[in-house]
């Protein structure tokens, strides 16, 4: 009984303790300065997406650096107010209640996949702050009437017409689809099917797998009968070096396309090695000859700061989004003169800036009066021959 | 006394949106409540029965999806050329069939689970939840799959453009989930006083003993998976309304988890046991967020708290505590056997 | 009829680590009564094991592979001795709620440990697959399986030829005559923990090469587990080893030729209809509900 008596003694010290770090939390959240103007970030650094979480952390981080080193905008300082969504939108919802009522930030970048996008964006009408879009794909984001929302990332449907010219570049006839099975995955098969039909091609299987999955023998089987010349496929680039390798097992011979964006061919080179080789990757940012892109100066920026960090190599493809959505929110923060949720936004509608990714600048969508803001990105092809990438 | 104790604790409760002006506490708060409520499902099951349901959380998101579904309108073809549609019917409306529907597939699960029990209840219970997960995950037609169902509408009561109370903000969502917590305490408390409750317990305790006295092992299993499953379906509901987005991650089995944890650690079996652990648990991962533990090292906490919780306090802190003050008193008053007290507090 | 064929061919080999990832739950839930959920985070254990072993410390790849089995091995026995000991007589909900907690505070040391990054391990085998007429496999993932048979006939050995396998089923048979014949139950309930450890660690070892290594890759594995045990019956190594090829084909047609995105889903399924129709399992000869 005694030793009962001692656990229940040391329970209340326990609960005391926490008591007290609960109300130490609530009296720090009255008791912050107004020195610097925040931006409110909200990112899957753990869970599903953690790795792409992180890098456009990263490439965010960066861009903040090189902001405040040059003197910040409008004599203050910008400070990153990083918090992490779990890659759940659950908690994608509370990060946004964190950051606008506690931390009090006037504007946003986030969140990474359009599920979590999407869970924050009721949040952002009912407290009327903007968010910048970094890496979401799917076409409800900016089409169902939020108009707090600012995507530079492309999405999905534009992503399938930059490429249509190309089914008949590379003399494509019959394309099959695999997808993850997400709103990133579903998305781009329904976009560059349609695609493919409307440039007369003819669809094949369209698969989809478990975000978790690891073993596509069953997927690819079906692939390898339905005899192609060229498989799309849309997903992590975990499950894009799984796909490169059994697809090669498994001798299925169409050429491989993968879309999205969210992919490195780097760490193709490195994970899938051999059967990396002839694959094509659709991606948004090209590190590896930062001449190509619209503004090379910036770019060869980026790359050589990102290597100072001694970041992954693989990152820089996800990177480069939080730098352009830094850059773009520091902009407007500039040409609003004032850290207010609303001046931020009128300003958002009119920036132009130089980009990673090219120029930003956005266009209407979304229903009349209620619109979203829609940046055209950039959208480039390379392709993955000797263990190297190249230009196509 | 134990009464006017209840009192105070639901007038502190009832006054939180006032004093409190940080809304993210408040939201904390809010998610807590529809976690509790979860919980307080769960231990009807748990606690009383002695059923382990590992797929309560299916329950809570049929619930959300139910509800969310009926109130956005959906339009669907069963077969080829067989379209089912329905228009957006008001929110309540949405909540109350979110709540029944929840109900039967509890009924469904409370007749399986006279035909398998233990281990293999719990793991019928786990693929049952994940069969669903995976139904709302590809059925994209109906549930738009991973892309989720957003734009959820709030809550509204009252007469149209007379007198409507809207809940959207978080106060009014607060009271929302306090009134529907304190419903289900007074349904469960009822439930468990009554015959049916002590047929429940003697079922847990010595079931070929309960059946041989004539008491009905299937009908009270049903009833008590009807009720809590009911009662996780309109957490459910509470949490499409206020978050306004439901995807098929609702359906996760870290979340029938995290419901167990609150439940044998507040103590099962017990009435205010789910709210002590819900509370305690609901609002723990806010405490270790600002002391900047990495949630992954949170994730730990809670398995080792587990551990120790089922190593160390078996019953649960409620009856703990209670034992404890109980022995206190004993210890003032020496004329009380002290052999009672030492039984109750080493059970 | 060549599609029919490679499908076939995938499932014989992804039925190997099935069976050897069945097996061990099924022994340990046999002889112990114990529901493992940390089943799955063995597997994941054993992958990044043989990680830590080839790239991180360059050893020799068949040399790493018996080191990461051996670890795994070592870490079941730990966790029998520190978790489970002292949990004798407790009911199987209990163990089976210290079996989730120590499932998450593995998993996420894990993730703490080696961070989110999927990480790949190479292979010594050659990247060309075998090619049999119309279909093909992969070298290493062949290796894989005659490992896994060899492994799943090692158990069969144990179990029916040794003094300890003898011991073992007396325990699974009557846990107090065997205890009062002289039997150390402590040392059974070890070794049985520690063997089934050492098989899910092995499949992890062994698949590691042929997928990724993440954090939460023992979760698919778990679920798989408890889908083939279920359906072998609880308890029975003969119907895990069935069952496992059963879960393979079943996932790998179904993919094919139904909806490849309900592929996961057969395994739930599969336990759904049979514990309705016959809820001890295909193989079961003891009827085990409890």
């Amino acid at each position: 009984m005694r030793l009962i008596e001692g656990k229940i003694g040391m329970m209340f010290r326990t609960l005391k303790t926490a008591l007290a770090v609960l109300g130490a939390t609530l009296l720090a959240a009255t008791a912050s300065a107004q020195d610097t103007i925040k931006i409110g970030v909200t990112q899957p650094l753990t869970g599903a997406f953690a790795a792409s979480g992180n890098y456009v952390t990263q490439g965010a981080k960066i861009a903040e650096e090189q902001i405040n080193a040059a003197g910040g905008v409008l004599g203050k300082k910008i400070q990153l107010i990083v918090e992490d969504n779990k890659s759940n939108p659950t908690e994608a919802v509370s990060t946004a209640e964190k950051l606008i009522t506690r931390e009090k930030v006037p504007v946003m970048l986030g969140a990474w996949s359009s599920t979590l996008t999407l869970a924050v964006m009721p949040k952002l009408e009912e407290y009327k702050v903007p968010m910048l879009v970094e890496t979401s794909s799917s076409g409800k984001i900016t089409t169902s009437g939020n108009p707090f929302i600012f995507r530079i990332s492309p999405t999905s449907e534009m992503e399938a017409k930059a490429f249509s010219p190309l089914f008949k570049k590379m003399n494509i006839k019959k394309a099959d689809f695999l997808a993850t099975n997400n709103d990133f995955g579903l998305g781009a098969s329904k976009e560059f099917s349609a695609a493919a039909k409307a440039a007369g091609v003819q669809v094949g299987v369209m698969e989809t797998m478990d975000p978790k999955a690891t073993d596509f023998s069953a997927q690819l089987a079906k692939i390898k009968a339905s005899g192609s010349d060229t498989l799309f496929v849309t997903t992590a680039v975990e499950q894009i070096t799984l796909i490169l390798k059994q697809a090669k097992d498994q001798q299925v011979k169409a050429r491989i396309i993968t879309t999205g964006g969210s992919n490195s061919p780097d760490q193709l080179i490195q994970q899938a090695g051999d059967a990396a080789n002839d694959s094509y990757h659709l991606v948004f940012f090209t590190p590896w000859f930062p001449e190509a892109v619209k503004n090379p100066d910036i770019a060869k920026r980026f790359v050589s700061l990102w290597n100072e960090k001694k970041y992954h190599v693989g990152g820089l493809t996800e990177g480069f989004r939080g730098w352009d959505g830094i850059y773009t929110i520091t902009a407007a923060i500039k040409a609003a003169g004032k850290a207010e949720p609303e001046a931020i936004r009128k300003a958002l509608w009119n920036v132009k800036v130089k980009g990673i990714n090219g120029d930003i600048a956005f266009i209407k969508q979304g229903p009349a009066g209620k619109e979203s803001a829609q940046n055209v990105p950039s959208v480039y092809l390379v392709k993955i021959a000797g263990g190297k990438v190249t230009r196509q | 006394m134990k009464r006017g104790l209840t009192l105070a604790w639901l007038l502190f409760l009832a006054s939180v949106p006032l004093w409190l002006d940080n809304l993210y506490i408040l939201h904390v708060l809010i998610m807590t409540g529809i976690f509790v409520i979860a919980a307080m499902s769960l231990n009807l099951l748990l606690g009383y029965t002695g059923q382990l349901s590992l797929g309560h959380v299916a329950f809570f998101g049929i619930g959300a999806y139910v509800s969310s579904l009926t109130t956005l309108g959906f339009s669907v073809h069963l077969l080829p050329d067989w379209q089912v549609s329905a228009d957006p019917k008001p929110v309540w409306f949405g909540m109350l069939l979110g709540t029944v529907v929840a109900g039967l597939f509890g009924w469904a699960i409370g007749r399986l689970a006279f035909k398998v029990r233990g281990a293999y209840f719990v793991i019928v219970t786990i693929s049952f939840a994940e069969v669903i997960r995976l139904v709302a995950l590809n059925w994209v037609e109906l549930t738009q799959g991973p892309m989720a169902l957003n734009n959820i509408p709030y809550l509204r009561l009252g007469i149209p453009e007379v007198f409507e109370v809207a809940f959207l903000r978080k106060p009014a969502n607060y009271y929302l989930v306090l009134a529907v917590g304190i419903l289900c305490y007074i349904i469960i408390r009822r439930l468990v006083k009554s015959r049916a409750g002590r047929a429940m317990i003697a079922l847990r305790e010595n079931e070929p003993l309960a059946s041989s006295v004539g008491v009905d092992v299937t009908r009270y299993l049903v009833l008590a998976t009807v009720v809590s499953a009911a009662m996780a379906g309109a957490a459910g509901t509470l949490y499409a309304h206020y978050v306004r987005i439901v995807d098929p991650d609702v359906f996760l089995f870290i979340y029938t988890v995290t419901m167990v944890i609150m439940v044998i650690s507040g103590g099962k079996g017990t009435l205010a046991g789910p709210v002590v652990g819900g509370i305690i648990f609901g609002l723990l991962p806010e405490v270790l967020r600002s002391a900047r533990v990495p949630p992954e090292m949170q994730w730990v906490v809670y398995g080792v708290l587990m551990i120790l919780v089922v190593y160390f306090l078996p019953q649960g802190i409620v009856p703990a505590v209670r034992d404890w003050w109980l022995s206190r008193r004993a210890a003032d008053a020496p004329d009380v056997p002290a052999e009672a007290t030492t039984k109750a507090a080493s059970r | 009829m060549d599609q029919f064929l490679q499908h076939v061919l995938n499932a014989l080999i992804l039925g190997g680590t099935y069976a050897l990832l069945g097996i061990g739950l099924t022994l340990i839930f046999g002889i112990m009564r114990v529901v493992n959920f940390a089943h799955g985070e063995l597997y994941a254990f054993g992958a990044y094991m043989m990680y830590l072993w080839v790239m991180v410390l360059g050893t020799n790849f068949y040399l790493a592979l018996p080191l990461a089995v051996l670890l795994g091995v070592m870490l079941g026995a730990l966790m029998e001795f520190v978790l489970l000991r002292k949990m004798r007589g407790a009911d199987i909900d209990t163990t089976m709620l210290i079996m989730i907690g120590a499932w998450i505070a593995l998993q996420n040391t894990q993730q703490l440990t080696w961070t989110g990054v999927a990480k790949s391990i190479d292979s010594p085998f050659p990247t060309s697959p075998l090619v049999l007429g119309s279909v093909s496999v992969s070298w290493n993932r062949l290796f894989v399986f005659i490992v896994a048979l060899a492994l799943i006939g090692a158990t069969y050995v144990i179990i029916n030829r040794t003094r300890l396998g003898k011991a073992m089923r007396a325990t699974f048979q009557d846990r107090d005559t065997a205890a009062l014949m002289g039997v150390d139950i402590n040392r059974i309930y070890t070794a049985t923990f520690a063997l089934g450890s050492g098989l899910a660690a092995a499949a992890g070892a062994l698949l590691g090469p042929v997928f990724v290594v993440y954090p939460t890759m023992g979760d698919l594995a778990s679920l798989k587990a408890f889908a083939i045990v279920i359906l072998g019956g609880l308890g029975s190594i003969p119907g895990a080893t069935i069952g496992g090829f059963i879960l393979a084909f079943m996932e790998e047609l179904g993919a094919g030729y139904v909806s490849s995105g309900y592929r996961d889903a057969m395994g739930f399924l599969l336990i759904i209809i049979i514990l309705l129709v016959k809820p001890t399992g295909l193989f079961a000869q003891k009827e085990r509900i409890g």
